[in-house]
């Protein structure tokens, strides 16, 4: 069957292009992903790994932020969600996303994606967690509760 | 209401429960009596489950702060329409919301095929109600029940996410779902024809139309999606390959995989494991996308240990269905022999296996770059992630190849081409394809991939328009009508294909669309009241747009706004006033009122042509943060963001023509198809009839 032959052969080819798309693309677009902790662990290793672009997945520190030079110049820092001793400044120059906070008592947490520079995460992508997917915890509309009974009436919404 | 909604969810279970047990045990033994006690048990389950979501709504609506689920969702100042929008907009509601669509299309089902279809029904219901069982099972069991009590009462709710108040993330996730259980009822048709043994192309022919159904709503589900990240997320993109966008878009590959392969199966008796495969597979798919984007399981694999048991559970089962699935399809392997092979290379059935092996290729890249980060951790013990550009490169030459293939599929002659079949269909359309690539390259377009895309675009338009024109020229001549009769009796006669067409219509304006983002033009600039910018459009012209001022808001309880701040910006085009555009930013009551930072929102201002969109964002106003009056006009100091994106809103016409020929397909048939027409040789006769 040469027809079914040549068909096999397009088949075959169709695999193998795509398998070489995704193997070179992953080998080439690849990022390590990391919790704070593993990054300050991976330069205590090897301090070269600070070249290497990474993602990292933390929660901004609260009241860490403040304004670079520019308008869209932003400054803050990321710790551990586990480990409070893990933490590192951020620089994102960009447009915050809507849902970036560092008050007090929310979690914010985020994902930043780049490399270190003296010292300094320089982030080329920011996101920041959606607050759909995660509903509040039982705590936490509990200690809501007790601020709101604190509060005078007018000021609940 | 809200006890009585309690009470359905619980008294739904063993409802659940009975008609998946005499579903099976009906059609095993083939009692008649059982299988009518399993059909009332699908109607009575689609009644206990649309009073369990109304007892959700009154939550909402009756801001019962007492229940965890309005209280971590709502807020007493949220809008009607959001409230009853509560429904899906967390995990608890969205699954008992996933159970009533279901329970819908079962019913609608199992009513329609009341009097035919019987001897697929028993195990039909059987695999229907076994679904229900689980996604019960869940709500129940999994710590998601809507109906949880806090055992105490928070005056106001946490508020929706201002991200969420928009009309299309309202219509985004039930337009998904609906796709999602769609794709249930040809699933049960399949499991039941791996059951019965009747392995001919009939269930794929009763349950055609829901396939069809099924990918529409998908479509316009990713589509309303897209248009959601575009107007909300405020950076001027549509589609990010973000863990949750790609879960929707994994079940839609396969399902335009397998709404391509059944037409060789019907028309030539292949493909029969390939299909139960992609069956199987999709169905596996919306069941894993419902777990994905409400799970949180990949986005943040760090803190996913939040809700387990519902990992395990959801896991649990699609473990089982693709097991019963495999051992099924196994068993009836002699019986899904190929009635017929592969004659040619150039053949349409050739060009429907590319299309699917690729549509395959892209689904398991796309899963392979979504888990990614959780495979590596599993097996390497060290996350890997990949992001946008992994996705970009590896999908987009499969979009090319899968774009021309849709130029070749529909024109190509069953079994072996012709050399008369391909000059035929391929002259026109081909030189058309390459004049269109070599005018764009003369007028300075250097971008390969856009140039391919354009080139191919026209190339598959071409072939569309050709064969629209070539059948209406036909049934003028032979039936004597006139053009437009001819051309609406030619898409009335065969719908399904016609249909298709404009469906390919869509798709390619949408893919035209894409090719336009590499001319995304953006500039930044702070401005002062009376100061203007200038950004040149790609296709020549230049836009001046001045900051007229800022107004506010402030305290708009109406719109549960805290705030709001509209900047004013009229825009002219080469000189002349062509209107205004105003981009804001927001910031709304959320969290029971006790956070000022809490609930931003980044209103884009957007001002869209057909050609393109002048896309503004205000992305600060300094003196907002310093405290400053706003009465002084240097205090109105603004940062935009100014941004041309061409082609883009061929994407939201291209949905509504994609769904103009779904709605084509879809709509119920007024006569018999003629014989002749599932003949190989029948579907060419009119065209063949006309040269």
């Amino acid at each position: 069957m040469p027809n079914n032959g040549r068909f096999m052969v397009g088949l075959v080819g169709v695999a193998a292009v795509v398998t070489y798309l995704i193997w070179t693309g992953v080998s080439e677009t690849m990022v390590y992903y990391l919790t704070p902790v593993e990054l300050i662990e991976r330069f205590e290793e090897d301090p070269s790994f600070r070249e290497v672009a990474v993602k990292v997945s933390g929660e901004v520190v609260p009241e860490s932020y403040r304004k670079g030079q520019g308008e869209l110049e932003h400054h803050f820092e990321i710790v551990d969600l586990e480990d409070e001793t893990a933490t590192f400044p951020v620089r994102y120059v960009g447009i915050l996303p809507d849902t970036f906070n560092d008050a007090p008592d929310m979690l914010t947490e985020a994902i930043i994606e780049g490399r270190f520079e003296e010292g300094t995460f320089e982030a080329t992508l920011l996101l920041t967690k959606c607050g759909s997917r995660f509903e509040a915890s039982k705590e936490q509309l509990h200690d809501q509760m007790q601020l709101q009974e604190q509060m005078p009436a007018d000021h609940i919404g | 209401m809200n006890i009585v909604g309690e009470l359905a969810l619980w008294t739904a279970l063993p409802v659940a429960v009975w008609g998946m047990a005499l579903g099976f045990m009906g059609g095993r033994n083939g009692r008649g009596d059982l299988v009518l006690s399993a059909e009332r048990a699908v109607y009575a389950t689609l009644g206990l489950s649309f009073l369990a979501s109304l007892g959700v709504i009154d939550l909402f609506l009756n801001d019962r702060f007492d229940y965890w689920y309005p209280a971590a969702y709502s807020s007493r100042d949220l809008g009607t329409f959001f409230k009853v929008s509560g429904l899906w907009a967390g995990q608890r509601g969205s699954l008992l919301f996933w159970l009533l669509l279901l329970n819908v299309f079962s019913a609608i089902a199992v009513w329609s095929n009341r009097r035919k279809n019987r001897e697929f029904m028993p195990y039909v219901i059987g695999v229907l109600m076994t679904i229900q069982t689980f996604f019960l099972v869940v709500l129940l069991f999994a710590e998601v029940n809507p109906f949880e009590r806090l055992g105490f009462t928070v005056a106001d709710g946490q508020g929706m996410n201002p991200q969420l108040q928009n009309y299309w993330m309202t219509i985004h996730p039930p337009t998904l779902y609906l796709g999602f259980t769609a794709f249930t009822i040809p699933f049960a048709f399949a499991i039941s024809a791996l059951l019965t043994g009747r392995l001919d192309s009939r269930w794929i022919t009763v349950t055609r139309k829901w396939i069809l159904l099924s990918w529409f709503f998908l479509s316009n589900g990713i589509v309303f999606g897209m248009r959601w990240a575009y107007e909300e997320l405020g950076w001027g993109g549509y589609w990010f390959w973000d863990p949750v966008e790609n879960a929707s878009l994994l079940p839609w590959l396969t399902a335009t995989a397998f709404l391509h392969s059944i037409q060789i199966q019907e028309t030539r008796g292949m493909l029969k494991v390939w299909n139960m495969g992609l069956v199987i597979g999709t169905f596996l798919l919306t069941i894993f996308a419902t777990f994905l984007t409400r799970s949180g399981l990949i986005e943040s694999v760090h803190t996913f240990a939040e809700n387990l048991t519902i990992a395990w559970i959801f896991l649990g089962f699609m473990f089982a269905s693709a097991a019963v699935g495999l051992v099924l399809v196994l068993y009836r392997l002699p019986k899904l022999r190929s009635e017929s092979r592969i004659e040619s290379f150039l053949s349409r059935e050739s060009a429907f296996l590319f299309n699917n092996l690729v549509l395959v290729a892209a689904t398991f890249a796309v899963m392979w770059g979504t888990l990614l980060p959780l495979l590596s951790e599993g097996f390497m013990g060290q996350e890997i992630a990949v992001g946008p550009p992994f996705f970009n490169r590896v999908n987009l030459p499969i979009g090319l190849f899968l774009l021309f293939l849709m130029g070749v599929g529909p024109v190509i002659a069953w079994r072996k081409a012709s050399a008369r079949n391909l000059r035929k269909n391929f002259v026109w359309p081909t030189s058309v394809g390459l004049g269109t690539g070599a005018i764009l390259w003369a007028i300075g377009i250097r971008h390969g991939m856009a140039l391919l895309t354009f080139a191919t675009s026209a190339f598959v338009m071409t072939t569309i328009v050709v064969e629209f024109w070539k059948g209406t020229r036909a049934r003028a001549r032979i039936e004597g009508e006139g053009w437009l009769k001819a051309f609406y009796h030619l898409i009335a006669r065969n719908r399904r294909r016609w249909g298709g067409y404009i469906v390919h219509v869509g798709v390619v304006m949408i893919f035209t669309a894409f090719a336009g983002a590499p001319w995304n033009t953006d500039i930044e600039q702070t401005l002062e009241p009376g100061q203007s910018a200038e950004i040149t459009s790609p296709f020549g012209h230049t836009y001046r747009l001045t900051y007229e001022g800022l107004s506010t808001n402030i305290n708009d309880r109406a719109q549960n706004l805290r705030w709001q701040l509209v900047a004013l910006m009229s825009v002219e085009q080469e000189g002349e006033r062509v209107g205004t555009v105003q981009p804001e930013k927001r910031q709304y009551f959320v969290g029971g009122n006790r956070d000022p930072n809490t609930g931003n929102a980044t209103e884009v201002g957007i001002r869209a042509t057909p050609y393109e969109d002048l896309y503004v964002i205000l992305a600060s106003v300094p003196q907002i943060e310093t405290g400053m009056s706003l009465n002084d006009p240097s205090a109105q100091q603004a940062h935009f963001r100014i941004m041309i994106k061409p082609l883009v809103g061929l994407i939201w016409s291209g949905i509504m023509v994609l769904s103009v020929g779904g709605l084509i397909g879809l709509w119920p048939a007024t006569e018999k198809p003629r014989a002749a027409k599932s003949s190989p040789g029948g579907r060419r006769a009119v065209a063949a009839a006309g040269d």
